[in-house]
């Protein structure tokens, strides 16, 4: 039986004619989009971490300093934010990041005891903290990661805590977190009678009134009561947190940079493919072949180096996710379930990538003179 | 008479700014059917000649007709390259990644057709050649004398008007120039194809039944 030859099987035939060439293509522009999933997945679970964390003690707002992880709200403040109809619920707290050990950092919080935000915990051993007492909880995978239970102690900024409980959160932020006593953190920091912000669970909206207006109404009251302080939606602060933008830009920056490296790699390899090919290309010409047929021909092994590279690097950012997620450092704000939507852009992306590659090579190589091109030595 | 299928008015053709003319003024006339040889010294412009009739190049000045309407340009000349001429050459012009029978499909990639029908059409087309077990072969496991058999069948793929073979033996022994020259005049007879020969061998020429000399460019009278 005679072998069909279609258009994209000639294509991938010239693809695979220089394997290794092809395969160390693949392997860069892999490299790239597997940063890219790796780096921006990475990011997104930070971001989905601080929602989730909102969500599970059902904070709707979070009143702070117009400067982010700025501890220099007043704490007498909550006794009037209180007093709002709206607010059902205010609980002060600071957020800091401290060094627990040579090689473990974690996010560390500083709640009242009888803090509401306590309800979406799971108590796993031990027990909450009292106020006044140097007691610390410790998240379980941060727990894990410091080898510590109930009854330890850990030292922290050269005081000793007691740890008297472990617990599990629903959001990374949460399990992979330190929380004391209020008091003994603004203890650590001479912060006596601050703290960085008020987290508010709000009554339900009056029947009628949409969720973002009734959400808008309350800030906007709150800012008029205290024109220092900011008065932010919980779904809102979880995406445009400094912190969480931080992460986002060094995500992109550094996938950029890698997707440029993977771009030129493409396009090296597509424009030594049309040159060496370039008495081939005569031929397809003197064939009949139309200058966009080339092209295309062109454009369509760049595209497939694009989207198997895409597809390689879906595999490169997952694993680099999974040993993202297995490293005390990480592991307590690394989600290895990967959206659909982020694989989908990264694919969309290496093929994107692909056809910027090829343009320039399939352009030159459908500008050929059929008569030069079967001159080529 | 008929209409010439190919007309040649005036036809100039010169390189490097105007420096170098290897056509200067050629006029001709070619029948459907014909079979005419074109022998020259190295230069006289003979491959030149070929490659503007068969569209692969452009005049500096002059006309050349099909069927009465002048070639185009661009797209216009590959649809004619495509549909309306077979290309044989001295190289064969094979492709190394490709078995025979894909580099028979090539040419049909130039033109829509499903992909089975193409590959049938190759299968038949080899066998006219003789080639119907080497067909899955690649160019360099063929002798040839093969590979010339099937760069012929690649330029009967879209069923061509006409067919222009440029030094077709060049790159042959004497045992497959006889095969290669008898399979295309036999094509030629059995189809009424128009064949056009560029070629240095003068048993090859003398043969034909329409034998033009050219000379600096210009047809001898």
């Amino acid at each position: 039986m005679a072998s069909q030859l279609s258009f994209t099987a000639f294509a991938w035939k010239n693809l695979w004619r220089r394997r290794l060439r092809t395969l160390l293509t693949l392997g860069g522009i892999g490299m790239a989009i597997g940063a890219f999933v790796g780096l921006v997945g990475f990011s997104r679970s930070f971001e989905h971490a601080w929602l989730m964390m909102y969500e599970s003690s059902g904070t709707t707002m979070d009143v702070v300093q117009q400067s982010f992880l700025n501890t220099s709200v007043d704490q007498s403040d909550g006794a009037r934010l209180r007093a709002l109809p709206q607010v059902e619920l205010a609980a002060p707290m600071i957020l800091n990041l401290l060094s627990l050990s040579s090689d473990v950092n974690a996010l560390s919080y500083g709640w009242k005891a009888d803090s509401y935000e306590f309800q979406s915990l799971h108590i796993l051993a031990g027990r909450r903290f009292r106020d006044g007492q140097p007691e610390v909880m410790l998240g379980d995978l941060l727990a894990q990661s410091l080898h510590k239970s109930p009854g330890d102690t850990i030292e922290i900024e050269g005081s000793p805590f007691t740890v008297v409980g472990v617990y599990h959160g629903e959001s990374a932020l949460e399990a992979g977190a330190v929380i004391l006593p209020l008091d003994q953190m603004q203890k650590l920091g001479s912060l006596q009678g601050k703290v960085t912000a008020f987290h508010l669970r709000l009554k339900p909206p009056p029947p009628g009134v949409p969720e973002d207006r009734y959400l808008a109404q309350v800030s906007a009251e709150i800012e008029k009561m205290f024109p220092r302080l900011r008065a932010i939606p919980a779904a809102q602060r979880a995406s445009n947190n400094q912190l969480v933008q931080l992460s986002h830009a060094a995500a992109w920056g550094t996938s950029l940079i890698a997707l440029l490296i993977g771009i030129l790699g493409i396009a090296n390899t597509m424009a030594m493919s049309v040159f060496e090919r370039t008495r081939e290309i005569g031929i397809l010409r003197a064939l009949g072949w139309k200058q966009w047929r080339v092209m295309l021909l062109i454009q369509l092994e760049a595209a497939t180096l694009g989207l198997a590279g895409g597809l390689l690097g879906m595999a490169i950012g997952f694993l680099a996710l999974r040993v993202l997620a297995l490293l005390p450092q990480t592991a307590t704000v690394v989600s290895t379930s990967i959206p659909v939507a982020l694989l989908a852009e990264a694919l969309g992306i290496a093929l994107l990538a692909g056809l910027v590659a090829g343009a320039l090579p399939a352009w030159r190589g459908a500008q050929l003179s059929p008569v030069e091109a079967l001159r080529h030595e | 008479m008929s209409s010439p299928i190919l007309e040649v008015r005036d036809l100039h053709k010169s390189y490097d700014e105007g420096r170098i003319e290897a056509l200067r003024g050629v006029d001709l006339l070619i029948e459907p059917g014909d079979y005419v040889a074109i022998s020259g010294p190295s230069g006289s412009g003979k491959s030149t000649l070929l490659q503007l009739l068969g569209g692969l190049d452009e005049p500096t000045r002059g006309q050349v007709l099909f069927q009465g309407a002048p070639l185009g340009r661009g797209a216009a000349l590959d649809s004619y390259r495509s549909r309306q001429i077979g290309f044989i050459f001295q190289a064969f012009y094979l492709l190394p990644t490709l078995r025979a029978v894909e580099n028979v499909q090539v040419a049909m990639l130039a033109v829509p057709g499903a992909a089975n029908h193409r590959a049938q059409r190759a299968q038949t087309l080899l066998e006219e050649m003789g080639l119907a077990h080497r067909m899955n072969q690649f160019p360099n496991q063929l002798s040839a004398g093969e590979r010339q058999r099937v760069a012929i069948a690649r330029a009967l793929a879209n069923d061509p008007a006409i067919l222009l073979a440029d030094e077709p033996t060049g790159n042959l022994d004497s045992v497959n120039s006889a095969h290669v020259m008898e399979i295309l005049t036999g094509i030629q007879k059995q189809r009424g194809m128009t064949l056009i020969v560029v070629t240095h061998a003068q048993e090859i020429a003398c043969c034909a039944p329409r034998h033009i000399r050219i000379r600096d460019g210009r047809i001898e009278p």
